[in-house]
């Protein structure tokens, strides 16, 4: 038989009660027992030897032994010996199937996972309260307009203005930030708009025109192309295999990618330097008369509040779980794919199993600490008065220079 | 009433003829339990059971008769194993569960804190959450500063008033808990294992805190389940549950005097 039995724990430490040494005293107590592999049952980990294919894994000569979890029946008086063909063929056979498993997924997760656990170790969307900057100091209301405005701007003002506000945003958060935090914050940020303004650039008006051509070629039609234009202008800018940028695709590209970095990082920029009740106290001052129609004001501000607290939860939860695997010293080499995914399948239930229980035991708080679900009747203290100084007025002049500038550049650059 | 207090107690002195005749250095904490005997009880529990139903639709009792009562002014510690119910007992109390049988009466208003801080701690920061508790009450802005700076400085946090919740470490997440049960100036305190992730200096402080609040009104009554034996040195009275019951409830000597034969007992067993 060419299979070995590996059992979790090694045999030799655990030796086998010979059944003349008398039986220990009884007790009531379940004590830890010697591994005594069952009789007639036992699961264990089987370890095949097996050599993988040269055709498409040529590179792989080295011996390795596949993990097969199976169950194991014994047979009173059977060692194996009787069958040994049987048990040969059996362990071919296993081997052949073994061989088929894909494989070489390599140390990939656990540096996903080491990455997960590092990336959500810096602050993201949370208040930093040191070094205390010039933006720690500005009112907040004024924060929650500039926030406002940096939405709508780069959607309706020109290609340079957007450029503009993405450098000016950039060297802010550099100003602002403490190293660490911006060179994260920004290079996150930065991927995902690049990610953006490439698909966007090149997948928004080439792939379509291709597929979609409904004008006839010139050579079909036999009339002669047209001319082009005498001041160098061009639709298409560059050409990058099947795949084509165009004014069209670069307008879409970079007013997406601009969105999306303004966006998030003069959000994140707002975070982290307005401590969350002064926040909600800005946001509560601009609802407060929404309040007369109907809106719930002090519903949404206690959701605000319950949801900043619970950003920093989130991510202890993804980050302490995705400790909780690395410390398994999970052997990857020997998984196979399907269940790598299975243990990132685990820990993504983990994950959301946890984030709920939570959610369950701070409702369950709430209602020991007096919350009987009416926002209205019960008051949330936010601590925040609001006073406007010379760095507010300063604030103010610089955001309205900024709108008169995005509606000069709409007006002067075409 | 007295001899319930004592029913469960096994020690010769426990009655109250016994424990006058024999003064002792155990005397006084007898005699403020049979002062405080005659009061109303803070805390009040008459033969609660609470039980759950499995997967197979089956009752799985949890508590069984349990019957105990605090009275004000006093700090009481509810011991036993893990999985005794001791914390399912506490939130019957607190009235989070609903008990299957018996009844339960709680001098109202009363806070619970629970075991994990970040089950408590529902706000963002540190002053925001300590007056979280107080959003029931109407109080001028003013009224709320000066208890949230009182209960802060109670729990040594006051310099971390502004802090993010986040940013502390857990035995300071949990002070922050337990000053927004202190700052709601409670008759009763239900507190479930709040030293867990205390060292043993902040161990000392919260005690002390916890100690102070009870005895500055005379009227605060306190239940605190803890496993940690040497704390039963600042309570007042303790009881002792086991599988679902509560074996023992008396005075702080006789319990522990319970659980330290219990502990003989078990070295006995596994013969060390």
């Amino acid at each position: 038989m060419t299979s070995r039995l590996h059992h979790a724990i090694p045999l030799q430490s655990f030796p086998r009660r010979s059944p003349s040494s008398s039986p220990p005293p009884r007790t009531p107590l379940r004590l830890p027992q010697p591994f005594v592999p069952h009789r007639r049952r036992a699961t264990t980990i089987l370890l095949i030897p097996w050599r993988p294919p040269v055709t498409w894994m040529g590179r792989r000569r080295r011996r390795r032994s596949a993990p097969v979890s199976c169950t194991v029946a014994e047979r009173d008086g059977e060692d194996g010996t009787g069958r040994g063909g049987t048990a040969k063929s059996a362990a071919e056979a296993a081997a052949r199937w073994a061989s088929l498993i894909p494989r070489g997924v390599g140390v990939a997760p656990e540096r996903i996972l080491r990455l997960i656990s590092g990336a959500t170790s810096s602050p993201i969307g949370q208040f930093i309260e040191s070094p205390r900057t010039f933006l720690h100091s500005v009112d907040p209301r004024i924060k929650l307009v500039w926030l406002l405005v940096l939405v709508v701007l780069p959607a309706r003002s020109h290609i340079y203005m957007r450029l503009g506000l993405v450098l000016y945003i950039t060297l802010l958060s550099i100003c602002i930030l403490p190293y660490r935090i911006w060179t994260d914050q920004l290079g996150r940020v930065a991927l995902l708009s690049g990610i953006l303004f490439v698909m966007l650039g090149f997948g928004s008006d080439s792939v379509p025109s291709l597929v979609q051509l409904r004008t006839p070629p010139p050579s079909i039609t036999g009339l002669s192309n047209v001319p082009s234009s005498l001041s160098g202008y061009s639709y298409i800018i560059t050409k990058l295999g099947p795949l084509q940028l165009t004014r069209k695709g670069l307008s879409v590209a970079s007013t997406s990618a601009c969105l999306s970095f303004t966006i998030f990082q003069s959000a994140s920029l707002c975070l982290t330097t307005t401590p969350p009740e002064q926040l909600a106290s800005a946001l509560r001052w601009f609802m407060v008369p929404l309040a007369l129609v109907g809106v719930p004001v002090s519903e949404i501000i206690l959701t605000l509040l319950l949801s900043l607290r619970f950003i920093s939860l989130v991510f202890d939860e993804v980050r302490n779980t995705a400790l909780g695997v690395i410390a398994r010293r999970i052997s990857w080499h020997q998984l196979t794919l399907m269940e790598t995914l299975d243990v990132f399948f685990l820990y993504i239930r983990r994950i959301f199993k946890n984030i709920f229980n939570h959610a369950e035991q701070i409702s369950k708080a709430m209602i020991a600490r007096g919350f009987c679900g009416d926002s209205n009747m019960h008051k949330i203290y936010l601590f925040t008065d609001f006073s406007l100084g010379f760095v507010d007025f300063v604030s103010i002049l610089c955001l309205l220079s900024l709108i008169g500038a995005a509606v000069l550049s709409e007006q002067l650059l075409v | 009433m007295l001899q319930e207090v004592f029913s469960f107690a096994p020690m010769p002195w426990a009655s109250l003829s016994t424990a006058l005749m024999k003064p002792s250095p155990r005397y006084c904490r007898c005699r403020s339990l049979i002062v405080a005997a005659e009061v109303a009880p803070a805390i009040e529990a008459h033969k609660v059971s609470f039980s759950v139903t499995n997967k197979q639709g089956k009752s799985v009792p949890i508590l069984k008769n349990c019957s105990l009562h605090v009275p004000p002014g006093q700090l009481w510690m509810l011991l036993g194993p893990n999985g005794c119910g001791k914390s399912t007992l506490l939130k019957v109390l607190a009235g989070l569960l609903n008990p299957s049988d018996g009844t339960v009466n709680i001098k109202k208003p009363s806070s619970f804190v629970f075991q994990n801080p970040d089950h408590q701690v529902v706000m963002p920061t540190v002053e925001a959450d300590v007056a979280f508790g107080l959003g029931k009450f109407n109080l001028t802005s003013d009224e709320v500063r000066s208890r949230v700076s009182e209960a802060l400085e109670a729990v040594g946090m006051l310099h971390y008033s502004q802090r993010q919740i986040q940013t502390l470490s857990g035995g300071q997440k949990q002070r922050v808990a337990i000053a927004g049960a202190l700052a709601e100036a409670c008759k009763v305190l239900l507190l479930d294992e709040l030293t867990t992730f205390l060292d043993e200096h902040d161990q000392i402080g919260v005690i002390k805190a916890v100690k102070n609040t009870v005895a500055a009104s005379g009227e605060v009554a306190a239940l605190w389940v803890t496993h940690r034996l040497e704390e039963l040195n600042h309570a007042d009275g303790a009881l002792y549950m086991e599988d679902g019951r509560i074996m023992m409830h008396g005075d702080v000597w006789s319990v522990l005097s319970f659980i330290k034969a219990k502990q003989v007992q078990y070295r006995d067993h596994l013969h060390l």
